[in-house]
């Protein structure tokens, strides 16, 4: 047996384990973990369990944060050494990327969940009222629940629930504050500005020379504005059925 | 390359021992991280089975985890934890061996296809399988191996462990642990002879 032999043997049976190892470990002995991303409000800390993101705060103090993670969802958290896949894609989307997140709501009732999957389904420069919220998810009556399950949103930014504002188009409450919601919505292209203003002249509703009507906010206009010249505003749904108007596809104005 | 368990200096044992003392939680990601790769690979060594050596591992890091939430400060501080993680690899090996015996574990294991870390540094085809074939003839000798002197030979002759620790990992003697490594140096330098 010679020396070089083993030195072989030594380095082909070398191992090392497979990317989620730790993740699997943290898994079984039941430990979340959280890290620092940078966001575009700035650092955030994000924790995350075995089935996905359970938490996304602004970064500060990691005590105050610890604390109110384990007094909300009764576990404890520390912090993380790597990232592992949960991690890394929450990293990716929270600069902008197009991944998805798994994100762990089993601290949501069900009818936050439905309407936390609603908010999540809003796309980058749009943005959709409370009382619109709660008739797509078939509770047109439950505005205000809307609004505070919104509130409760554990994962903000990875849900956009700053895409969710008011009838008035008004942002209204946000967990990071409402001068950050409208900056968030600013950034992702929606023109505020513009739609104050339609909104200041009584209509609700604006439509394009293609033959569509929009809710104000929704982030098509601007898209098809670009091959369709010119908009105008609707007060009622009556005057978009008197200009024999359809209904937007994408931002749905009215009950399907 | 270096040894795969020479990963962890001494001062980085410390470190992470004074860590778990402090607190376990916190620490041990750290832990995991410092210890996976000579625990994966010792596992693996004994097994002879990547698939089943990486849930083992994660066993041996859960086992661990439980094991120092039980224990009190003073003692998780004095932990020497290589010795420690690769007894409780050790004793997980040894279940998992008898589940699955030795023999069929070779079979499916050589399959003759070169493994890893062998093309970096070949001069060409040719050289690469007769260097293939040195290392498989040693990891077939070491797999006929009894577990006791496997493990025994492994730590001293491929991860060159102390007597000292080898003696703490496998809970025996140093006496005992000297004698059975060297069994398993001649058991296996006598299976190289025979296939000459």
């Amino acid at each position: 047996m010679t020396e070089s032999n083993v030195h072989d043997y030594r380095d082909a049976t070398l191992r090392s384990v497979s990317p989620n190892f730790t993740a699997k470990v943290f898994a079984e002995i039941g430990l979340d973990r959280y890290t620092i991303c940078p966001s575009a409000i700035g650092d955030v800390y994000v924790a995350w369990s075995t089935p996905g993101v359970a938490a996304v705060r602004l970064a500060g103090d990691e005590q105050t944060f610890e604390a109110w993670y384990t007094e909300r969802f009764g576990r404890r958290v520390v912090p993380a050494v790597e990232d592992d896949p949960v991690s890394a894609a929450a990293r990716a989307k929270l600069q902008g990327g197009r991944v998805t997140v798994p994100i762990d709501l089993r601290d949501c009732s069900p009818f936050e969940q439905r309407v936390l999957h609603e908010a999540a389904e809003i796309r980058r420069g749009n943005a959709r009222p409370y009382r619109w919220l709660a008739r797509e998810i078939g509770a047109p009556d439950a505005t205000r629940a809307v609004g505070n399950a919104l509130g409760r949103n554990p994962v903000p930014l990875l849900i956009p629930c700053h895409r969710v504002i008011r009838t008035d188009c008004s942002v209204g409450g946000y967990v990071f504050g409402s001068d950050a919601k409208r900056a968030l919505l600013e950034s992702e292209g929606l023109d505020l500005g513009a739609v104050e203003k339609i909104v200041d002249r009584g209509f609700r509703y604006v439509a394009t020379d293609d033959g569509y009507f929009c809710l104000p906010t929704c982030g098509d206009i601007a898209t098809r504005l670009g091959v369709v010249p010119g908009y105008f505003g609707l007060r009622t749904l009556e005057e978009a059925h008197a200009h024999g108007l359809a209904p937007c596809t994408s931002c749905r104005p009215i009950a399907a | 390359m270096a040894v795969a368990c020479a990963v962890a200096e001494p001062d980085t044992n410390t470190m992470l021992a004074e860590a778990l003392a402090r607190d376990v939680d916190r620490a041990f990601e750290d832990v995991v991280i410092a210890f996976r790769q000579p625990v994966v690979t010792f596992v693996a060594r004994m097994l002879r089975d990547d698939a089943r050596a990486e849930d083992v591992t994660q066993e041996v890091f859960v086992r661990a985890y439980r094991a120092l939430h039980g224990y009190p400060p003073e003692r998780r501080a004095e932990l020497r934890l290589r010795s420690w993680l690769l007894a409780i690899a050790h004793n997980l090996t040894r279940n998992a061996v008898r589940d699955a015996p030795p023999a069929s574990d070779s079979l499916e294991y050589d399959d003759g296809t070169p493994r890893v870390g062998l093309t970096d540094r070949q001069p060409g085809p040719e050289g690469e399988v007769l260097r293939a074939e040195a290392w498989q003839s040693v990891g077939d000798a070491v797999a006929q191996l009894s577990p006791a002197l496997r493990a025994a030979f492994v730590m001293r002759y491929v991860d060159d462990l102390s007597y000292d620790e080898i003696a703490e990992t496998l809970g025996q003697p140093v006496g005992t642990v000297k004698a059975s490594a060297h069994r398993g140096l001649l058991a296996v330098r006598a299976q190289l002879e025979n296939e000459r």
